[in-house]
């Protein structure tokens, strides 16, 4: 079976000058759940957005199961189609990707954008909608909904399209504790079910225990480094050189000491 | 978007003392949000015409409306104004914060075009208040009445509409309609926009009187207001583009389809009967009992 994506020497400029990525070499195996991380402005988002064919690189070329992921290639109704059902991309703000009327249209926006039956459409609809716990909410609007409700709805939308790849920018964005938790327990039965996800994000802690693989992107938009997430977070120059983590210094009682500090960084003292 | 028009609101508004450009704009908005929410509260009250199936409670008043349009005689008119407050109790809505909404909305404009028409230069006869061209004349004043009951009606059904129908079930009976999907779809999103932008704005406002030391001058009110104008459009345009790109990513290609999910009972025929009945009562008495 083909990997969903092998990108070769992927380049983006949004304008001459503009980087967003560069040289990126990447290839994403089935069942893999890979976190993308770097800081803002190091070309996560355009990454996702590349993979899910709705910005197309300015150099190199991607494919996705064994297919040219291309603008030309995208407007064949068959490939883009297939492609459709098979990835979802899960937006980093609910509000732009909750468009329809009420939850129950948003749920079925995308089972009928695949010209499914009736029957079946209200099916998922039921599946997905019980997965996020979200069933009171079907005939309520979308502008209606708080933070984290708009957000359950948003992953729902995607998963009512039953993808074999998720990717999902900034998942835990404007989720408070509890709902982070429950997403990340979310990701987990989804690394069982053997669904392909990739996220990007530059919570570590949140990339490190919903995913087995960590690819850095660097602030020259360029892969820092790729590996597991044990070996990635134990190169401590490197996330420092990329903006991940900076030097913190503070006091424990009387005493004073310096280190790296990253997001979801406990005291144990 | 729901209209202005359609929002109701069964508390009195609240005066203030004089506040800053920024502060005004900010509760403006915040209770702009805060009304288009408290219409969706009004729509779920299990009144009369909230437990309407949609379609048939948009055929019903379009129907009234129409006959409102027909009709000539001031008792019918007057009475046909009278059943949309009906309604309204029926539907557990106040009856003084409607009639407020249909008077601000049509009776307003009706006057300003129903002026003209009492005077003798427009419309001659008996003389009631002479002034030259401009005396008011009683044909003048019965012509005029008309005007206005006849908009104040025709708005007060379609207030009634906005008000006992949820954003959501409104746009399904459009659809449910044969509007085309697009149409829909465009006034789903717009609403939805819309509401986000409200907020944008709201937070701009008080981002900026939070830090604010001093009063602003007319002015530098006016000059922020414009700039801050030109980045909402800047933001919606953007949005608009990342909405696009939603739909594109859940398989978009070009139609919207939905699923209907309203149902008629025989409560909704019942009273589609009752409405075909009265519209044709209201005729015939106009008619007969008050020919012109």
């Amino acid at each position: 079976m083909s990997a969903p994506f092998v990108l070769t020497g992927v380049c983006h400029e949004y304008r001459p000058g503009a980087l967003a990525l560069d040289g990126i070499d990447l290839v994403i195996e089935t069942g893999q759940h890979v976190a993308v991380v770097g800081a803002n402005g190091s070309g996560k988002s355009t990454l996702l957005k590349m993979l899910d064919g709705l910005v197309f690189p300015t150099a190199g070329t991607i494919t996705s199961f064994g297919h040219p992921l291309t603008e030309s290639s995208l407007e064949d109704p068959v490939m883009r189609r297939e492609f459709r059902s098979r990835v979802g991309f899960v937006f980093q703000e609910a509000d732009v990707q909750l468009f329809c009327s009420s939850v129950f249209d948003e749920l079925a926006f995308g089972p009928l954008q695949l010209e499914l039956a009736e029957a079946d459409v209200r099916a998922r609809v039921a599946e997905a909608a019980e997965a996020l716990r979200i069933g009171k909410l079907l005939d309520r609007a979308p502008y209606a909904l708080s933070g984290g409700e708009k957000k359950r709805v948003a992953i729902a939308a995607v998963l009512a399209m039953r993808p074999d790849v998720l990717l999902m920018d900034e998942p835990t964005n404007a989720l408070d504790p509890r709902s982070q938790v429950w997403l990340l327990e979310v990701l987990s039965e989804w690394k069982t079910a053997g669904r392909t996800v990739v996220i990007a994000t530059h919570d570590l802690s949140a990339a490190a225990e919903a995913c087995d693989r960590m690819v850095v992107l660097s602030e020259e938009h360029r892969v820092a480094t790729d590996g597991t997430p044990f070996d990635v977070l134990a190169q401590r120059d490197l996330l420092l050189e990329v903006n991940l983590i900076h030097e913190h210094a503070h006091r424990h009682g009387r005493g004073e000491h310096a280190h790296p500090h990253e997001h979801g960084h406990l005291h144990a003292e | 978007m729901i209209p202005a028009l359609a929002h109701i609101s069964d508390s009195a508004p609240r005066r203030r003392a004089s506040r800053s450009l920024a502060r005004r704009t900010a509760d403006a908005l915040a209770s702009a949000v805060a009304e288009v929410l408290a219409n969706d509260e009004v729509a779920s009250r299990p009144g009369l015409m909230q437990r309407l199936d949609p379609r048939v409670k948009l055929i019903s008043i379009l129907g009234f409306a129409v006959t409102v349009s027909f009709v000539h005689s001031l008792p019918v008119l007057l009475a046909m104004a009278v059943l949309t407050v009906a309604l309204a109790v029926a539907s557990r809505i106040a009856a003084g914060p409607f009639l407020r909404k249909v008077w601000a909305a049509a009776g307003f404009f009706g006057v300003l075009l129903a002026a003209p028409a009492v005077t003798a230069w427009i419309t001659p006869g008996t003389v009631l208040v002479p002034f030259g061209p401009a005396s008011i004349t009683y044909p003048g004043l019965l012509v005029a009445a008309r005007l206005v009951l006849r908009v104040a009606g025709g708005a007060g059904f379609g207030l009634l509409v906005m008000l006992t129908t949820r954003w959501t079930d409104l746009l399904a009976a459009l659809t449910a309609m044969r509007v085309p999907d697009l149409v829909v779809a465009t006034l789903a999103m717009t609403q939805q926009q819309i509401m986000s932008l409200l907020r944008t704005v709201e937070n701009m406002h008080l981002a900026r009187e939070s830090r604010m030391l001093s009063t602003a001058s007319a002015g530098q009110d006016r000059g922020w207001v414009v700039e801050r104008m030109a980045f909402v459009a800047r933001k919606s345009f953007k949005t608009a583009d990342d909405v696009y790109d939603a739909m594109l990513a859940r398989g978009f290609s070009g139609a919207v389809p939905t699923l209907s999910r309203l149902a008629t009972g025989p409560r909704d025929w019942t009273w589609l009967l009752v409405s075909v009945a009265s519209c044709a009562a209201m005729l015939a008495i106009d008619r007969m009992v008050f020919p012109a």
